[in-house]
This record gives structure tokens, sequence and C-alpha cells, in this order.
């Protein structure tokens, strides 16, 4: 049974979002899904490279007033 | 009156000036060239003590007061005359058999001017010293 | 009115120093009392540490006496605080003294905690203590030739060292005639090969020019020592003949005991350099969980803001000024040129091409560095 973790990286600055996403993915199960919120742009390109990299999914992004909302799961 | 605009003058380029400016180009290279990091190292060393000892000085009241007291006449005549009491003395001392430690001898230089004049120097210099540390301390410096 | 500075490295040593200069007429007079407490009785110039990796320095330049290098008003301990209780306003120290405060400075620092990784005390060298760096520089003038890999962990102090320390393996190498020899690969955990992006965009070229190799999004896992291979969290493995590694950083472990900031970073106010819910207690340096870069320039700038700001409260009950974010790093390119990387809040760094008398004003600012200390920079 797969959930959502919502992390809350806002107003932390590169890397730090990207950390807290290696983070939590280390901790989640297979087929978690986790939804990170950054106002970080950099963080906001280098996340998907990320997933892309390691083999994850990125399942969305999107972008609300300031906000950014990547939603990822842990396909491995 | 003319109606013509004057012609700005002609601005010639010295050959001196060039061979001028090529010389320290080449003087700033050669200094550049010659720099070490020892170099640099030793010298940023001492300067920065240099800063650090002269902070130190300058923020010592007792020093401060010391050289302004000193820039004084009065102070100089002191100091003029402390130096040459220097030379002199070292010069009787070498030219004086040393004491034998009688009484006699004792009884001789009180009476002797200079110890005389020496004791009264001395208790000018105790006076003026006690006085000033008593003021500093009621004043609760 | 007692303040206290807990820690004596750049920060703290700043702070105390100009509050002492500051407030000159206050402490002689008794109105205010300076302690400092430190875990040391001596002063280390870190960024020195680089060049003990290289042989350029010995360890023992890297020192002086702390208490020589502090004002004589301050009350110095070599006493490290074991708990702070900050909702009584008092520390309680390793011997068991406390201290009761009127106003905190936390100026604790961080430090490097490569026992988190596995395999990475075993696999890699560092230079960010004194005996990882002597260390390595012995490893370094054993090497006769390999793959040299560099990884880096977040966050660290120092944000420009990755970047120098592939260009003085480069110098190192080839001063001793083995570059050909040596491939250089760097290994950086973001999507470019520094965090600051105009240090990115400025290093990339240089990396190609020195034909230093580099992978990106590489984020350090594991070291497996005995046979010499660096794992990532994506899943890429690394064969190495030497593996240098800048690890990940914490908060000293007090600051984690008593909860005051999660890896150690205590939160804190961007502007005023207050720490979050406390108005008398202000935090300066690498133990602040600021966006900006842990570096000695930093400390140094924020120390300025924060002594002037607590002497002109004692003074005339307000504050002065803003911490802007200021940061200055020297960046050592390579083969005696220098260039550095100014920024803040607002403006980022715009780098100049390497020139070396900006390596010489590096030179000279290792010992300058002293007199900045004591406050008279």
């Amino acid at each position: 049974m797969s959930e959502t973790k919502i992390i809350d990286a806002r107003d932390t600055f590169c890397p730090g979002p990207l950390m807290e996403l290696i983070m939590y993915m280390k901790q989640a199960s297979v087929g978690d899904e986790l939804e990170l919120l950054s106002t970080d742009k950099g963080s906001a390109a280098d996340i998907p490279e990320w997933i892309k990299k390691v083999g994850h999914d990125m399942v969305s992004i999107e972008k609300i007033e300031e906000t950014w909302h990547l939603k990822v799961r842990k396909a491995k | 009156m003319t109606t013509q605009t004057e012609t700005p003058p002609t601005t010639t380029v010295n050959n001196d000036d060039l061979q001028r400016l090529v010389e320290f180009a080449q003087l700033v290279t050669s200094a550049q060239d010659a720099m070490s990091d020892d170099i640099v190292t030793r010298l940023a060393r001492v300067m920065n003590e240099g800063v650090t000892l002269l902070d130190r000085l300058t923020r010592n009241e007792g020093l401060m007061t010391l050289l302004r007291v000193l820039d004084q006449p009065e102070s100089q005549r002191l100091l003029v005359g402390l130096a040459e009491a220097l030379r002199e003395t070292s010069r009787d001392i070498a030219t004086t058999a040393p004491a034998k430690g009688s009484l006699i001898e004792l009884v001789r230089a009180v009476f002797h001017p200079g110890t005389q004049e020496g004791i009264r120097i001395l208790t000018f210099l105790g006076q003026h010293l006690n006085h000033s540390l008593r003021e500093q301390h009621r004043l609760g410096s | 009115m007692r303040i206290l500075v807990v820690g004596g490295g750049t920060a703290g040593t700043i702070v105390a120093n100009n509050l002492a200069r500051r407030l000159a007429a206050e402490t002689r007079s008794g109105k205010v009392r300076l302690t400092m407490l430190s875990a040391s009785d001596r002063h280390m110039y870190q960024p020195g540490l680089l060049y003990v990796a290289f042989g350029q320095m010995t360890p023992d330049q890297l020192y002086r006496d702390q208490a020589s290098l502090l004002e004589a008003s301050i009350d110095f301990h070599v006493d490290p605080v074991k708990q702070f209780q900050l909702d009584q306003h008092k520390v309680v120290t390793e011997s068991g003294k406390v201290h009761e405060y009127d106003i905190l400075v936390i100026a604790t620092g961080s430090r490097m905690v490569p026992e988190e990784t596995p395999g990475l005390n075993e696999g890699a060298e560092f230079f960010y203590t004194e005996a990882s760096a002597v260390k390595m520089y012995k490893r370094l003038r054993e090497f006769q030739g390999g793959r040299v890999a560099v990884a880096v962990g977040v966050p660290h102090k120092c944000p420009i060292a990755p970047v120098e320390v592939m260009f003085a393996l480069h110098d190192f190498f080839k001063a001793r005639g083995i570059r050909d020899k040596v491939q250089l690969k760097y290994y950086y955990p973001i999507g470019r090969i520094h965090t600051i992006e105009n240090v990115a965009i400025w290093a990339k070229p240089e990396f190609d020019r020195l034909g230093i190799e580099y992978e990106t999004l590489f984020n350090i896992k594991e070291v497996d020592a005995k046979n010499k291979i660096l794992k990532s969290e994506e899943g890429i493995d690394v064969e190495y003949d030497l593996l240098v590694v800048i690890p990940a950083h914490r908060g000293m472990e007090v600051v984690e005991r008593d909860k005051l900031g999660q890896g150690g970073w205590i939160p804190t106010n961007r502007h005023s350099l207050k720490m979050n819910g406390h108005d008398n207690v202000y935090v300066v340096g690498d133990t602040t969980n600021l966006p900006v870069s842990k570096t000695g320039s930093a400390a140094h700038f924020q120390a300025e803001v924060i002594s002037e700001n607590i002497a002109s409260i004692i003074k005339v009950g307000e504050p002065v000024r803003d911490y802007d974010g200021k940061v200055y790093c020297f960046i050592e390119a390579g083969h005696d040129r220098a260039t550095y990387a100014m920024f803040n809040y607002l403006n980022p760094p715009d780098l100049k091409p390497p020139s070396k008398p900006m390596h010489w004003f590096k030179v000279a600012y290792n010992q300058m560095y002293w007199t900045s200390v004591r406050g008279l920079l």
C-alpha cells in the first residue's frame, strides 16, 4: 500500500531540497510516492534529472505560485 | 573674430615617453617575477605583527601619557640630563676604587655633597611619584 | 550586563574582540562583562589545512595561542559547554561550572562526520583536520599514478574547497612529473559542478583545459575500502586508486543533543542573526542554518554585524545593522594564480580571471588572518 509523503523544503536552498529528497527516498519503500515542495529554482531542474539518473519515476511537476510541487515515485 | 572652430593642438607621442612606459612595464614585470610566496608571506607577517603592535601600543593609556609627558621641554631636559649622567657615572665608576665597606667611609659619604644631591633628587622623584599614584587611586582608575 | 561567547573559532573570536573594543569603557567600569568559552586553548587557521595536505605549510604554522589573540578584558576559559539552558539564560560547562548570561553568542562551528558514511573513514583521504591533512600529504607523496577520485558530501564548510583541491592536485602531480600518469575525476552531488552557479560556469572550462574529468548528480552512498570502490546513491560504482573526499558536516554534538537545531544547524534570522525564538541569543558562523556558505569570511562579516548591534543595543538601546549575506572567498586556481568570489543574498559572484597579484593577496591574507581575528582588520 503506497502513501504520498510530503517533504516541505520551501525556503531551503540548493542543495537542500535535493538532499532532503535523497534522504527520504532512502527511507521510503518501493512504490511509495513523495511530494517535494521547493522554492528553489535550481532544485526544480536538478531533481527530475536526478530521478531520471537513478531510475525512479517522475510523476509530475507543477508550479503553484512561488512553489514547485515535485511528485516522485520510488521505482526500485 | 573667426567663425572657424579652432583645430585642437596636435598631440605628439614622444618616443621618449613611450620608452619610459615600456621600461616601467618591464620593471613591474621583473618585480612580479622576483616575488615569491615566501617573500610575500614574510613581508605580510612582519607588516601584520607591526600593525598589531602599533594597535596595542596606541591603546596603552600609560604609554601614550608617558609619550605626551616626555614631549614637554622639562622632560626633555630630564632625559638629556639622565643620558649625560649615565655617561659620566660610567666614567666615574671606572676610575674610582671600590668601596672598602668601613663605617668611616660611610660617614664621609654622608657628608659628601654628591650624596646629598643624590638623596635630594631621589626625594623629589619619590614625592612626586607617590603623589601621582595616590591621586590616581583616589580618582578610581 | 553579562555577554557570553561560546566558541573560540573565527566567528567567536572576532565577536568577542570587536565587543571588547567597542565596549572598552563599559568593560573597564564593570558595566559589561565579557566571557568566552572554548574547547581549545589554541586557535587554528583552517584554510591552512589545504596547504598542509599539499606540503606547503607545516601543521605548527596553523595555530596560535587563543589567549594571545584576545583583548585583555575578555574572561577566557578553556571549558566547553556541556549543556545549553536557554530558557534559564545559562549554560553548564564540562567542568560543571554554570555561566549565566544576559546576551549569548553561539559560535560553535561545524565538523566533518565521515563516520556517517560506511567505509569512508577506511577508504578515503580528507583534509579537514590536522591529522587527516598530514596523512593525505603522505599518501599524495607516495602516489605513483592511477585514478584519483574526488567526491563531495553536503553540506560542508568552505564551498570553494572542492574546486581548489582539483587545481592543487593537478599542480602537485604536474610538479612531480606524473600528471600524465594520473586520471583526475571530480564527483559532485547536484546537477552542475558547483553549488554557486557562477563558480560552476567559471570552473567548467578550467577543468576542461586542465584535463580534469567530472560527473555531476553523484551522491556518496558508501565506500568499499578493501576493493577501492566508491558507490553512489544513483547506483554508480567508481573504482579508484586514491580517493579524496570532502565529507558531509554537522554542527557540534552539544547543539544537536540540546535540540537547538536539526543537524546541529541553529535556526537563525538571516538579517538580525538572532536565534529564532530567542531575543537575547545570537548565532554566528558555521552553526547557523542560513543559506550562506559556511566560510570564515561569512563568519567575519556576520561577527561584525552582531558585535556592532550588541554594542549599540547596550549604548543606545537599538541595533543598527543587518547582515546582507556577504561572503568573500579566495579561489586558488592553480599555477600561482587566484581569483575570488564575492556575493551576498541579492547578488551572485562575478568571477574575474585568475591573476598572480590575487594569489599574493591570498598568501598575504594567510598572515592578515591573525590581525583580522584580533578585530583590527
